[in-house]
């Protein structure tokens, strides 16, 4: 199995919209795979026809190298938009129905449960839960049987700063048990907390998939100025540290990893191989501005 | 197909106001039969004492309707009144599952779109069968407090109950497929079965010779006519032959069928 999910030119149109838009990436296996974009970018959507609740208007895609089918859904755990469950359940009773559908046995049940803290209330009615609850418990649900890979749809809705914080903590451990997690989301914050890949989508347009380093690329540019530009930019690129240099017009850009740049140490090594600094600006370049930059793209065309 | 309703039953065993609405129906059917068991009795008693030959009884009434072998078609005719209900009962099992989402719940965890439907169509069968049992079981209760020995000559108006039951159910399930929401599916629903298709039967009747009795609901109904005024209806409401009703009755329900399955097939959910 070479990818968990490979996307192959998904279109989808509801009448005049498109709602996605020739949609092509893959998912390598062992991945925390966040799919991030704004309210409406067509996130749901995505997940939606992976999971063969909306059909595609065009465009076909392969779950674990196989042609999609419901065997295949069975061996993934996953929670969709919103807790789907009958409310004149309990929360036990609810997890029974997924569980037989996924051809496991109820053994499982406690544990998930006892896993998003909701083992003390599983036997009151689904109605009575908080918002917070209801969403545990659809992460319980995924949860499962154990599935080697998981699809979170915003699994952070609705929870508390606790309970928001207790869920990354468990989709961290679920990947450092190597499982292949896809997550979307329209929090930036929780990509970058949690995600290894990402995909970014705006108004059903992909704009970048890839590594998360690579496509939100997160660093320092420490911005230098001399007298003699020519002789600064030589010299600067005998030194150690940084990632990228760029010559402009009236200054050189260092960029370093995030955290890692050190003005002091620029200035004392130019000084040091006697070219003296008229400028140094350390700059820092936000994920948000980063994101804001890649979504606002397509609006701007 | 077990592992289909054994996924219903986790469903519907703690919903409440499936089993009130379904028991009260069950009920149902056995005081329907008995109100209207009482009320003949009271116009047979009453005439017969007059005059025990009366040809105006034997006119009006034919045989004693709840004694056998009428008791079966009675028993069944009477009971239909009440189809609407395992009709609603469709409609709330089926739209529970849009307004809950717990449909797509069911793809999302590994079911077959195809599997889903049947679970409900499964649903169906079975609650007709236990309401046709039922009225089976009332059938033979009263055919034994009448005065004829048992028979089993009108027996197969017990049959004709389960088609019925199947098409007024199935239609209930195309229109919650159709409509989604329990609210307008409820309601669509039992406009058309109460009173939008008699209406459109008396047009028919009116303006295109005798057909209404090939409407959806009317194929249904016409199968058990009462055993009462029966040349009374003869007269004013001359009916196809009942095979050709049955026919019809039967091609509705594929018809229904075919329509849920490629509806449920290709939707967005």
């Amino acid at each position: 199995m070479n990818t968990v999910l490979s996307l192959k030119g998904i279109s989808k149109r509801y009448g005049r919209i498109q709602a996605l838009n020739n949609v092509s990436f893959d998912v390598p296996p062992g991945c925390v795979f966040g799919i991030l974009g704004p309210n409406g970018s067509g996130k749901t959507t995505l997940l939606g026809i992976i999971l063969d609740i909306l059909k595609p208007t065009a465009g076909s895609f392969e779950l674990m190298g196989q042609p999609p089918s419901a065997d295949v859904r069975k061996g993934i755990g996953t929670l969709l938009e919103t807790p789907n469950f009958f409310h004149y359940l309990s929360g036990e009773r609810n997890l029974r129905i997924n569980a037989s559908i996924k051809g496991k046995g109820y053994g499982d049940i406690d544990a998930v449960l006892e896993k998003v803290n909701l083992h003390q209330r599983k036997k009151s009615k689904f109605s009575t839960y908080s918002l917070g609850m209801k969403q545990r418990l659809a992460i319980a649900a995924a949860l499962l049987g154990n599935p080697d890979v998981l699809i979170f749809d915003e699994p952070t809705n609705g929870l508390d700063p606790v309970g928001i914080a207790e869920i990354r903590e468990l989709i961290k451990k679920l990947a450092s048990e190597g499982k292949t997690i896809i997550m979307a989301s329209h929090l930036l914050d929780e990509v970058e907390k949690v995600c290894t890949h990402v995909a970014i989508l705006k108004k059903g347009e992909l704009l970048a998939a890839g590594h998360v380093d690579e496509v939100l690329v997160n660093e320092d540019i420490v911005e230098v100025s001399a007298s003699d530009l020519n002789r600064l930019e030589q010299l600067l690129k005998n030194m150690n540290g940084f990632s990228g240099i760029q010559r402009h017009d009236n200054n050189v850009q260092l960029f370093y990893p995030m955290g890692t740049a050190k003005l002091d140490e620029v200035n004392q090594y130019c000084f040091n191989n006697g070219v003296v600094l008229n400028h140094l600006q350390l700059k820092k370049k936000s994920l948000e501005s980063k994101f804001f930059e890649l979504t606002g793209k397509v609006s701007d065309r | 197909m077990l592992h289909l309703i054994k996924l219903e039953w986790l469903k519907v065993k703690n919903y409440r106001t499936f089993w009130i609405i379904f028991i009260l129906y069950l009920i149902g059917i056995i005081g329907a039969n008995y109100i209207t068991h009482e009320i003949q009795g009271m116009i047979w008693g009453a005439e017969a004492k007059k005059n025990p030959s009366s040809a105006m009884l034997k006119f009006i009434l034919g045989n004693p309707p709840y004694s056998f072998p009428q008791v079966w078609q009675m028993v069944a005719q009477t009971s239909s009144y009440l189809l609407i209900i395992p009709g609603l009962l469709t409609v709330i099992l089926f739209t529970n599952e849009y307004s809950y989402k717990t449909h797509r719940q069911n793809l999302i965890d590994g079911l077959t779109r195809y599997e889903f439907i049947s679970s409900k169509i499964l649903t169906v069968i079975i609650i007709s069968l236990i309401s046709t049992l039922l009225v089976g079981v009332t059938a033979l209760a009263f055919g034994y407090t009448g005065d004829k020995p048992l028979s089993f000559e009108r027996l197969l108006f017990i049959g004709y109950s389960f088609i019925q039951s199947l098409n007024y159910c199935f239609f209930a399930l195309l229109i919650s497929v159709l409509f989604r929401r329990s609210g307008i599916s409820i309601g669509v629903y039992f406009i058309y079965v109460v009173i939008l298709e008699f209406v459109l039967f008396f047009v028919f009747k009116r303006y295109v010779y005798n057909t209404g009795y090939f409407l959806p609901v009317e194929s249904a109904d016409g199968l058990i006519s009462a055993p009462l005024f029966e040349r009374g209806q003869k007269e004013f409401f001359p009916k196809p032959e009942v095979k050709y009703i049955l026919m019809t009755c039967i091609g509705y329900i594929a018809l229904y069928l075919l329509i849920i399955y490629r509806k449920f097939k290709t939707d967005d959910l």
